[in-house]
């Protein structure tokens, strides 16, 4: 069964309930961010620094917010799952199975600072018609997401593009 | 902790489109890869820790996640700009992987210099190329300090 522009399309445009991430943003999660980048910007970890800076605290790597809003492998969300979910479920049952990020698109708003509990909305943009890539055929899609912070100001908004394909394997 | 970088700010009236970025190398270890992916970002897709299942991909090997490069390129501007200089917003396209083992090497370009809302900004175009050509490409906006007077 091949998967028509009309089904795509009962994807796209929904816009997903707020989520909260799991873990509120914190100086544990700025370190091992900062540790891995090898990012030693003084805002993120030195509070002198940031205490005299504009912010007058420590800030959170702006890149960082997507980071407080993923999925833990463990325990599995308990809700419904959102737009993004049943439809790479949609593509993964006709066979597009393989995911890779292509773009991703991020402009900042408020600052990150510790304690901030940060939420996402989520939704499905664009889908391109099927493309034969050096990977396999697949679909490029387009998610748009919002994240803003416990007082309801916009964080970062965000585009994230997908190939979701029929994998060539190297095995 | 190394405070080198918070004297090296770079000043919106010392940049002119065509201001080239010093180059940034950065080696791309398996520990970066894996610890980007579950460590920094989160990220447990097994693509970026798991070889065979990169391999059934159709990868050469475990590659980068796209939150690694990002996080890489934000480092790269305020490394470039200065603690004071404010990421207004990254774009970033990715091309070829990131495979343990290359060596990444950044650039980037001052495209657009303009004012807006009160604030001096400057439109960098960045590349991140590996042995395989270019791994990311895109564009940031960087608010930047004006010199004092």
């Amino acid at each position: 069964m091949t998967l028509t522009r009309e089904r795509i399309n009962e994807f796209i445009g929904i816009q997903s309930e707020r989520t909260e991430g799991p873990d509120k943003v914190c100086p544990q999660m700025i370190r091992h961010w900062c540790e891995v980048m090898e990012d030693n910007n003084p805002l993120y970890q030195e509070e002198e620094y940031a205490r005299n800076s504009e912010y007058g605290e420590v800030i959170a790597p702006p890149m960082q917010v997507q980071v407080y809003t993923m999925s833990p492998i463990w325990p599995k969300a308990q809700r419904e799952p959102n737009m993004m979910e049943k439809f790479v479920a949609e593509l993964a049952e006709h066979g597009y199975t393989s995911i890779v990020a292509t773009e991703q698109g991020q402009e900042y708003f408020e600052p990150m600072k510790v304690g901030d509990q940060i939420s996402y909305q989520i939704s499905v943009d664009k889908v391109s018609p099927e493309k034969q890539t050096a990977r396999g055929p697949g679909y490029f899609v387009t998610f748009l997401y919002e994240f803003t912070n416990q007082r309801n100001e916009v964080v970062c908004k965000q585009t994230f593009t997908i190939l979701a394909y029929n994998a060539i394997s190297n095995e | 902790m190394n405070t080198t970088n918070v004297s090296s700010t770079v000043t919106w009236d010392e940049v002119d489109v065509g201001y080239q970025l010093p180059v940034h190398e950065r080696e791309i270890t398996a520990a970066l890869i894996v610890g980007g992916a579950i460590s920094a970002t989160h990220d447990y897709a097994e693509v970026h820790h798991d070889y065979h299942a990169a391999r059934k991909a159709g990868a050469d090997n475990v590659f980068m996640n796209i939150l690694t490069t990002n996080g890489l390129i934000g480092k790269y501007l305020t490394d470039w700009a200065g603690p004071t200089a404010k990421l207004k917003s990254i774009t970033l396209r990715l091309a070829v992987p990131n495979y343990p083992g290359d060596v990444m090497t950044m650039s980037g370009k001052v495209s657009e210099k303009y004012e807006k809302d009160g604030e001096h900004l400057v439109e960098v175009e960045f590349g991140g190329k590996n042995s395989l050509g270019y791994h990311a490409s895109g564009k940031a906006v960087v608010a930047l300090e004006r010199r004092k007077s």
